[in-house]
């Protein structure tokens, strides 16, 4: 059997006294889409803070494409795994493909100027977000789309089997909502990497991904397809709210939650 | 104009000061064709001979001295400044300098005469105070900056506090530290000084990536494979060393480090392989200026240069907040 590119094992974290995450078992295999949704406060950010190393474990275990995160060096880590982050306020005036070359940091020599390697991951990630014609446009001036591609763009540079994202539509309009996850289940889909996405848009997570986690204070309430997941009785329990039902997408035969009155 | 062009300009305007330095002063070296005349006119007059004392013994240990200096201060500012990622950071306020004060005092209190050693050794006690605490705190930047403050106004009030002690005649001597002053120290400080500067400098470019990294915020930083923790100590001690030998040769000097590489974020505006040689050339023109001012502003008495540059410092930032309104 193929090693997984992501194996979680019973892993518990948090802060201070308290722990957040309450014992998390999961997998996640190459060229798979797997979305992280669940309400305000039920650790969604404190699972990706432990698997990508930011916050330590208390317990258990995660291993990225077969190798402990504990034991791995900051910059393997960064060679196995990206993040797309959700905000961030770039310190410099950058060219668009001078950031996203910031990506290439754990390919390269301490010193010296990047190499012909380092500059075709740069732009082939550029391509793939549809920003290669942005390169040399400060990223100041990109609109927040833009932005928000060529933070994406900067965590695709960096050529890693695994990558984490972190509300990647958060701020978009639908047609860029649309387009970002469209890319994503490309990536998974035909380059094969293995993406995890976390996101408060329920309905957009259940289109595109292609296995679901509903969290739950802490613990795994619900894992499986879409279809398997979301299910009225699971939804509106997990956001006390009893007007959720499901809906079917004509187009895509996806569910999708919507109000009744 | 690319930060190239800009950085070659700061270069040529550094050194441009450098020499007008070395040359304005009590005796002037102005007047090049006189000197080339008592050059060529047989053996050494007595004229050329109080100019070579001048110019080797007193204008060019003193100018590379506060080149040395402005260049560390200036280094350890950006330092601090892109691991806080707060532009108030600066080993000044850090009480790094004040530690250094302290120690200098206490070692004159003691009745020793040259106290280069306690002021080092009072820098580096604050720096590794402040170390320590970053190994318990580290994640909390923020709290880390305030308990350097909190150092540097215990460590000034123990100042103080001695200083009450002391006989008026022996004021003047402390006021150097406080004040912090390039004068009279011949080649033996530069010689300290010169070399750490050096050091600082290509330790800083090694870094400069990393730090362009950690400008990106923490988290982005170690996502991206920096090793945050061990980049933020590392930094850390560098500045501190840095401050704390500056701090030994020449006093406490205020405002630099804090002006330096807010001016060279401004005129540079680019990453840190760029923005490390400019705030570095910036620093030295501050110092060097701010010196040659000391000691031509008034007739017959020498300014400490910490009055200098901390009234650059003031109209500075009162520069700054005229443009945000």
């Amino acid at each position: 059997m193929k090693t997984p590119a992501l194996q979680v094992d019973d892993i518990r974290s948090g802060y201070g006294h308290k722990d957040v995450l309450h014992g998390i078992s999961f997998e996640l295999s190459a060229g798979e889409v797997l979305g992280v949704a669940g309400p305000n406060g039920s650790g969604k950010s404190t699972l990706l803070r432990a698997l990508t190393g930011l916050i330590p474990l208390r317990a258990g275990c995660v291993q990225i494409e077969g190798r402990n995160l504990d034991s791995l060096g900051a910059r393997e880590r960064a060679r196995l795994c990206a993040v797309q982050p959700q905000i961030e306020i770039p310190p410099f005036d950058y060219s668009a493909r001078d950031f996203v070359l910031l990506g290439r940091h754990p390919h390269r020599a301490l010193l010296g100027a990047a190499d012909a390697n380092d500059w075709r991951a740069t732009d082939r990630a550029m391509e793939l977000v549809g920003i290669g014609g942005l390169a040399g446009r400060g990223i100041r001036s990109l609109s927040t789309g833009e932005w928000q591609r060529a933070l994406l763009a900067r965590a695709l540079a960096q050529e890693t089997p695994l990558i984490f994202l972190d509300e990647p539509a958060a701020h978009l309009d639908p047609g860029h909502r649309h387009a970002i996850h469209t890319l994503l289940r490309r990536l998974a889909h035909e380059d094969g990497r293995a993406i995890l996405c976390v996101s408060h848009d329920l309905d957009l997570a259940a289109e595109f991904c292609d296995r679901l986690m509903l969290l739950q204070t802490g613990s795994i309430l619900a894992l499986g397809t879409p279809g398997d997941v979301m299910r009225e009785e699971i939804l509106q329990n997990l956001f006390h709210c009893a007007a959720l039902r499901v809906v079917t997408n004509p187009y895509t035969g996806r569910p999708g939650a919507v109000f009744a009155p | 104009m690319n930060s190239a062009a800009r950085l070659i300009l700061l270069g040529l305007s550094a050194v441009a000061l450098m020499i007008a330095a070395v040359c304005i002063g009590p005796t002037s070296l102005l007047d090049f064709s006189r000197l080339v005349e008592l050059m060529r006119s047989g053996p050494p007059s007595p004229e050329l001979q109080r100019a070579s004392i001048v110019l080797w013994e007193l204008r060019a240990p003193r100018v590379l001295l506060a080149a040395a200096a402005g260049a560390n201060l200036a280094l350890g500012g950006l330092l601090l400044q892109a691991i806080f990622r707060n532009p108030l950071a600066e080993p000044y306020l850090l009480g790094l300098s004040s530690g250094g004060a302290l120690g200098a005092v206490l070692a004159l209190a003691a009745g020793i005469t040259s106290p280069t050693g306690p002021a080092l050794a009072g820098s580096l006690a604050m720096a590794g105070i402040i170390l320590l605490l970053c190994r318990r705190v580290a994640s909390d930047l923020p709290s880390l900056l305030l308990a350097g403050v909190a150092l540097g106004a215990l460590a000034q009030a123990f100042v103080t506090a001695i200083i009450l002690r002391f006989d008026p005649s022996a004021l003047r001597g402390i006021l150097f530290w406080l004040m912090g002053s390039f004068a009279g120290q011949g080649w033996s400080a530069t010689a300290l000084v010169f070399p750490v500067a050096l050091v600082g400098l290509i330790l800083s470019l090694l870094l400069h990536r990393p730090l362009d990294l950690l400008a990106l915020g923490g988290e982005a930083a170690h996502h991206l494979g920096v090793r945050v923790r061990a980049m933020q100590i590392a930094g850390i001690a560098l500045a501190s060393a840095l401050a704390a030998v500056t701090v030994a040769a020449c006093g406490a000097i205020g405002f630099v480090g804090l002006m330096a590489p807010h001016l060279a974020r401004r005129i540079i505006a680019a990453p840190h392989a760029a923005s490390i040689p400019g705030s570095v050339l910036i620093g030295i023109m501050l110092t060097v200026g701010s010196d040659l001012i000391a000691r031509t502003l008034l007739v017959g008495v020498e300014l400490p240069v910490g009055i200098v540059t901390s009234a650059l410092g003031c109209i500075f930032f009162l520069a700054l907040l005229r443009q945000k309104r």
